[in-house]
């Protein structure tokens, strides 16, 4: 390398160096802040600890945890709150990088990081209306119990809730929820609406076996198999409730697991 | 021109050069396809660590090192660029955002161009220079008439020369430039 071009790179590379310096926030931000923190946008340290990243400590100097949600850094109060619950108040840990970023060239990552609901109180994490919109459809309608029973934490859909514990849906019972929830009531069903169950059909099957009170099939019925309806029914009629658990015969198993196939 | 030299080793070059490219778009959009863009960001570590371990053929080729195959160490020296070359492009992607890493990109890619100069390109069009001088000798042509009939040949031949020589400047600008990009990373990333 001659004189000539060693001078001219060494030249180059220090006006480079001093660009960095003095417009670090072109030369080496990933991207511009929100709006809010635009003061900040050519101070890098305001909230980076230098080889440690941006730290909780330096939101925190200037979004007090107490104010947070209830009056703005400059001593506005909030009048659209987001949240009914003292949330950020609420959380287990004052580790504001676990779900806020800044820097557009970073958001796009964030995407792929998701909000932990274990990192807030139990009391709080309870009250999901608290920070969700309760869902208007005719089923949640009528709901007032915890969200828990049926949805998880880490995404709503698909519902945890596990109708298998009232009734299992084999192959005989696919069928749309109203064709035995037909009122919005989803607590109430009927199972006279299907063919093979019409009222005369079910009293003749059950009185032949001495059953007299029929109303509540679930009671035995909780899936296709009769065995187990009559076991339960044996059980109730000593007064001794009856146990239901999960597909325990193979038979069983393959009811639930492959309609395709025949049981018989 | 008959365009003979660039048609026969130039553009055989840049379908190589091309390869790389298509290769980096290809595995940036597949991250993206599959919601793995976390995946191209950590590609810049094994990138630019193949980078310094290619560098060991510069140093036996300078006799900084006495010891290992040079020509061993000069495919470890193409294959590591090449693929340090391809993860880093990946690991940029599309994304402007800070001046800084996209200098020490551009200088990459002029290094690897100019690498690649040096090796696919300036050896084979040596040869096929002087096969085409003895060729028009033979056919009866002087010095001078075949010096005409390969004068853009001998053009291109002195520009990918000049290319050359700016593979060494070239090359420390971008080591420059990427520990400036790896400084200020290691200076304001949180490495949780």
């Amino acid at each position: 390398m001659n004189r000539t071009v060693k001078l001219i790179l060494i030249v180059n590379l220090a006006i480079i160096a001093v660009l960095v310096f003095a417009f670090a926030d072109l030369m080496v931000s990933p991207g511009r802040l929100i709006y809010d923190h635009r003061a900040s946008e050519t101070d890098c340290f305001a909230c980076h600890t230098a080889f440690l990243g941006a730290s909780s400590e330096k939101c925190i100097a200037c979004h007090k945890v107490a104010e947070i949600g209830v009056v703005t850094t400059k001593g506005t109060p909030v009048v659209n709150k987001k949240t009914k619950v003292p949330f950020h108040q609420k959380l287990l840990d004052q580790d504001c990088i676990a779900c806020h970023s800044d820097h557009l060239g970073v958001a796009k990552y964030r995407l792929n990081q998701k909000f932990s609901h274990r990192l807030v109180a139990t009391s709080i994490r309870e009250e999901c209306v608290g920070c969700h919109q309760r869902p208007t459809d005719p089923i949640h309608r009528q709901i007032s119990d915890k969200c828990s029973q049926c949805h998880g934490t880490d995404k709503w859909k698909p519902a945890t809730f596990d109708h298998d514990k009232f009734f299992v849906l084999d192959r005989d019972h696919d069928v749309k929820c109203a064709a035995c929830h037909t009122t919005a009531d989803y607590k109430k069903y009927t199972c006279y609406e299907c063919h093979e169950h019409s009222p005369g059909k079910i009293r003749e099957a059950h009185e032949e076996e001495g059953i007299r009170d029929y109303e509540n099939c679930i009671a035995c019925h909780r899936s296709a198999d009769e065995d187990e309806a009559k076991r339960a029914w044996e059980s109730l009629k000593r007064g001794i409730p009856y146990q239901f658990g999960p597909p325990s015969t193979e038979k069983d198993k393959r009811r639930r697991k492959k309609p395709d196939e025949d049981d018989d | 021109m008959d365009g003979s030299l660039f048609r026969l080793k130039v553009l055989p070059f840049l379908g190589y050069f091309v390869v790389l490219m298509a290769l980096a778009i290809l595995g940036d959009f597949a991250l993206h396809q599959f919601d793995l863009v976390w995946v191209g960001r950590y590609l810049g570590i094994p990138g630019t660590l193949l980078i310094p371990l290619s560098l060991i053929y510069s140093l036996r080729k300078r006799k900084i090192i006495r010891s290992g195959n040079p020509r061993l160490l000069l495919r470890m020296h193409e294959i590591f660029t090449w693929l340090g070359t391809l993860m880093i492009l990946v690991h940029a992607g599309v994304h402007f955002n800070a001046i800084l890493p996209w200098l020490a990109l551009i200088a990459m890619l002029i290094n690897v161009i100019s690498g690649m100069t040096g090796r696919y390109l300036l050896d084979r069009s040596r040869r096929h220079l002087t096969g085409m001088h003895e060729k028009y000798s033979m056919r009866g042509l002087s010095k001078i008439e075949a010096e005409k009939e390969l004068f853009w040949d001998a053009v291109t031949f002195d520009l990918m020369e000049k290319w050359r020589s700016v593979h060494f400047p070239i090359s420390f600008a971008f080591a420059v430039l990427a520990v400036g990009h790896i400084v200020s990373i290691f200076l304001f990333w949180g490495w949780k």
